[in-house]
């Protein structure tokens, strides 16, 4: 099984607060990762340094045979379009279409003449199609995104991650806008999908339960250092004290 | 003892009474002089503008009533004249509605404090061209621009183009700053340009206000074109000053009903173009 992600000693945060402080893990071509820990632990922040979202202070992230924190910026466009995310709070366009939404999961690989025109390949709405029937919303298309429910806006979240074709899959609390119920098939379908194209997953989550269901590696997070990397069955009681330590306190 | 403490509280009681009804009569009394200086200032300025200065004996005697019962006899002889005056003053509010907004995307790229290119000196100068759009009177762009490129319509479009941009740069600049971020930030994510960014997640949130704005701003032009022709800037101004000049008044009171219907017409079409985008 080959490396995907190589975090090693991972520093970011202001001049007068740090917010990770040194964080290194290796995510595997089939792993799943959770990053769990309590809020303000740096879990957004860890996610966003590995695209550059946030800009690391220190450290490097090896993705792809190259350290993304050394990239030029046109370099590193180019390397974004092999890691998919999947966020929050869903950033869609609302007043765009459900395809157009999704196919802006292309723009990474489309000229700024033919994004001027909405111009994308007919392989790319083709793939789109694929991908919406496949989240399950094929009679949603042409639907503005304003109009869809929560699950259903992850969902094109989720083709519109998936239609780069990505080599790693960042996603950043997906369920945490949406009721358990709705959480559970959307944790689902991003592990179905991970799977079926076998692209590794880092994952936030602050639901415990939720975490150790779907993922095959835990990293608890608190206050910017890892506390504990494990498969859920070692996550016992003694390690959640250790990572939730401030919030029992 | 507890009478004794009783009374004492009374007498204080009665001691700040007085004080505060002292107080409020003071009040009083200043609030009398205060309206008083300002009746007579009124007084005043009313007997030196209106009084001395007005020709009574024209009003008196009855002269009044003749000069404006001599607009009253409408002239509709001038109607036919008056159709294609009518639709270039809509044509120069098209024009200039859109030549202004042309020279709003830059003035609001500049203005809008999250994208404008070059920090606060920018933003500052973006924020200034939109303030000077705005400060200089309609009439007065329109002399400027009649000295620059001579009578007609092209110095009303112009006129009128360059006072559009205040408003409609400030619009779009506000739109701008109030996006919402985070498909901003999904497109980066998937490596999306700059370009991609401002083309997929920032313009389809301010089209609205976009729109919006432009309509209106049109709605508004309709009633500066009307009034531009004064300064020999085309429309129906220029058939209205004409009049004036030839002192027709039935031939002015009909140009001015025509304003009138066309400044109904702009706002009727105005309404609907709104209510169908927004």
């Amino acid at each position: 099984m080959h490396t995907v992600l190589e975090v090693k000693n991972l520093r970011a945060g202001y001049a007068d607060r740090e917010i990770l402080k040194g964080i290194s893990f290796t995510l595997n071509a089939d792993d799943f990762f959770a990053i769990i820990g309590p809020s303000g632990a740096g879990k957004s922040t860890l996610i966003r340094c590995v695209n550059r979202l946030v800009e690391p202070k220190s450290g490097e992230v090896i993705f792809n045979g190259k350290d993304i924190v050394k990239l030029s910026p046109a370099q590193l466009r180019h390397e974004r379009r092999n890691i998919g995310m999947i966020f929050q709070e869903f950033n869609l366009i609302e007043r765009l279409s459900v395809m157009d939404n999704v196919l802006t999961g292309r723009l990474g690989y489309t000229g700024t003449l033919r994004s001027v025109l909405r111009m994308f390949t007919k392989e790319e709405i083709k793939q789109a199609l694929v991908l919406l029937d496949r989240v399950g919303l094929a009679d949603h298309i042409d639907k503005r995104a304003d109009r869809l429910s929560g699950g259903q806006r992850q969902r094109v979240g989720i083709a519109r991650a998936l239609i780069q074709n990505p080599k790693l899959l960042l996603v950043d609390e997906p369920t945490s806008s949406l009721d358990p119920k709705i959480s559970r098939e959307v944790m689902g379908l991003i592990r179905e999908m991970a799977r079926e194209f076998h692209i590794p997953v880092l994952c936030n989550i602050h639901d415990v339960d939720l975490a150790c269901d779907f993922c095959t590696q835990v990293i608890g997070l608190q206050d910017g250092i890892k506390k504990f990397e494990g498969p859920p069955a070692k996550l016992d009681k003694q390690a959640l004290q250790e990572i939730y330590a401030m919030e029992v306190l | 003892m507890s009478t004794l403490a009783h009374e004492a509280g009374m007498a204080s009681i009665t001691a700040r009474a007085d004080a505060i009804a002292a107080g409020r009569s003071r009040t009083r009394a200043r609030r009398f002089i205060t309206f008083f200086a300002i009746f007579l200032l009124v007084a005043w300025t009313v007997e030196v503008i209106v009084i001395s200065d007005t020709d009574w004996s024209r009003i008196l005697t009855g002269s009044l009533l003749t000069t404006l019962g001599r607009f009253l006899e409408l002239d509709w002889s001038l109607v036919p004249e008056l159709w294609e005056p009518a639709v270039e003053t809509i044509f120069m509010a098209t024009l200039a509605t859109l030549a202004g907004l042309v020279l709003s995307i830059p003035v609001a790229w500049l203005g809008a404090s999250n994208i404008t290119p070059f920090g606060k000196w920018s933003y500052a100068f973006g924020r200034f061209l939109m303030t000077m759009s705005r400060s200089v009177h309609e009439i007065v762009w329109g002399l400027i621009f009649v000295s620059a490129v001579g009578l007609g319509a092209l110095a009303g479009i112009l006129a009128m183009a360059v006072r559009s941009v205040g408003f409609i740069s400030k619009t779009i600049a506000e739109a701008i700053e109030d996006v919402d971020p985070k498909p901003l930030e999904a497109i980066r994510a998937a490596g999306g340009t700059k370009f991609q960014i401002l083309w997929f997640a920032i313009l389809p949130q301010i089209i609205p206000v976009f729109v919006g704005n432009m309509i209106f701003e049109w709605d508004i032009n309709i009633r500066r074109s009307t009034i531009l022709g004064l300064v020999g800037a085309g429309g129906l101004g220029l058939v209205l000053f004409r009049q004036m000049a030839m002192s027709n008044n039935g031939g002015i009171a009909v140009v001015i009903l025509a304003i009138l219907a066309l400044i109904v017409f702009g706002e009727v079409v105005s309404y609907y173009a709104r209510k169908a985008v927004i």
